[in-house]
């Protein structure tokens, strides 16, 4: 039986997943409302346009319709398991679109400007405030350490691309990366373990 | 395992992490983590910045519609099921009317064909990486000469590899699909073959999987099969 929206609202993303791969649409409608923002988000930056963020959101959606029950809780959370299959569906989007080049100038701060997010719950401040936090760690990267990370995470581009991208060899490439992710590591709360 | 080749791998758990190895690496490196622990907890170390990263990148509201799209298909998909008339279903019997007696429990004929392609699928995952052995495999439609092959990665993970793959439509690409305990399901990572006629993809999870089969779809895929399998792989 489907639980109804407002039991569904009251339970953690892990304890929704066992609903959703019971075929519960409130239990889906509810994991959507929490982190369909996010993943159409990641989408667009990925894929630089809407239609195309739709698709991969609504494609990325649809399979953990299909496949919540298999959600590994010991693997991590829910939200970063829907992000990395959003992230992997862009990609290959991204990829699979004949001459469409990924969107690598990333301009965060002009689109917030644009289309403010709508804060509408407390969980939703509490995130923005941490997307704040972590954006500032990124800032404080050198500018060749996040390069590398975002054209590796948002373009989907391998090292060795990469490296011959920007003209340094592989093992520059590889260090930047080794660097810069460990020091965002390094800066995060303990809240994110 | 020397200190050397521990300090190699433990340098590309970053790249790892962010996707960013060249086809091959990740699944040698997957192989590595399963005999080293000081790699596997640095790696549960480091998760949390990659999984940061998506939390940086400016909120935009999805377009309401895209939620109503959504909604209405899992209420859809609920109703059948619920009716007991589940669209996996559906698709299975599609796949077998597309699939036409490949799809059909293997007929004594067929088993050198099975056994013959197992050997040759073995050599193909042996080449491209370490650790995994394949399962079984089976040479599908003869006329186009795509052979298929499937081995493990891991305890878990599973790949899919193709070979003499014809140049795809530049608006099709390469979807997987698994079997399991009757349903299928889409395999997340499609993907293209390359200029040699191989293509392969990353299968997250096997357990329980008792087919594997790839379709042509339209760019970014589709939530269920729209042609005719290209390749058919039964795990035996």
């Amino acid at each position: 039986m489907a639980a109804d929206r407002q039991k569904a609202e009251r339970l953690a993303d892990e304890e929704l997943m066992p609903l959703i791969g019971g075929k519960d649409p409130e239990a889906f409608a509810v994991l959507f409302d929490r982190h369909g923002g996010a993943a159409y988000s990641l989408a667009y930056r990925i894929v630089g346009e809407r239609d195309a963020a739709e698709d991969v959101t609504q494609e990325a959606f649809i399979s953990v319709w299909r496949s919540g029950a298999r959600f590994d809780r010991a693997r991590g959370s829910v939200r970063s398991w829907l992000l990395s299959i959003v992230r992997n569906r862009a990609i290959d989007a991204l990829r699979a679109g004949a001459g469409r080049a990924p969107k690598l100038n990333f301009d965060d701060e002009a689109i917030l400007e644009q289309r403010p997010a709508e804060e509408q719950t407390e969980e939703e401040a509490i995130r923005h405030e941490t997307a704040t936090e972590i954006r500032d760690v990124l800032g404080e990267l050198p500018g060749e350490q996040s390069q590398v990370i975002e054209l590796a995470y948002f373009g989907g581009f391998s090292q060795s691309e990469i490296a011959g991208m920007l003209g340094i060899p592989l093992g520059t490439v590889k260090g930047r990366m080794r660097l810069g992710l460990r020091k965002i590591r390094s800066e995060l709360a303990e809240g994110w373990v | 395992m020397s200190k050397i080749e521990h300090e190699r791998w433990r340098e590309e758990l970053s790249a790892y992490l962010l996707g960013a190895l060249e086809p091959g690496e990740a699944e040698a490196l997957e192989g590595h983590l399963e005999g080293c622990e000081r790699c596997r907890e640095e790696l549960r170390w480091l998760a949390p910045a990659r999984d940061a990263l998506p939390e940086t990148v400016a909120r935009m509201q999805p377009p309401p519609e895209l939620r109503e799209r959504l909604l209405a298909e899992v209420r859809e998909d609920a109703r059948r099921a619920a009716a007991g008339e589940t669209e996996r279903h559906g698709i299975i019997e599609r796949l077998r009317g597309f699939a036409g007696p490949r799809w059909r429990p293997l007929a004594a004929g067929a088993v050198v064909l099975l056994i013959v392609a197992a050997v040759v699928g073995y050599e193909i995952g042996s080449n491209d990486s370490e650790g995994g052995g394949t399962l079984t495999t089976e040479e599908t439609r003869e006329a186009s000469g795509i052979i298929a092959a499937v081995s493990m990665e891991g305890t878990e993970n599973g790949r899919i590899e193709l070979n003499n793959v014809e140049p795809l439509p530049p608006d099709k690409v390469l979807e997987a699909w698994v079997e399991r305990e009757g349903e299928v399901e889409a395999v997340p990572m499609l993907f293209v073959p390359n200029g040699k006629g191989e293509a392969a993809t990353t299968i997250g999870d096997m357990r329980g999987v008792t087919t594997v089969m790839v379709t042509e779809e339209p760019p970014g895929g589709s939530a269920a099969p729209t042609s005719e399998p290209i390749a058919t792989v039964t795990i035996g």
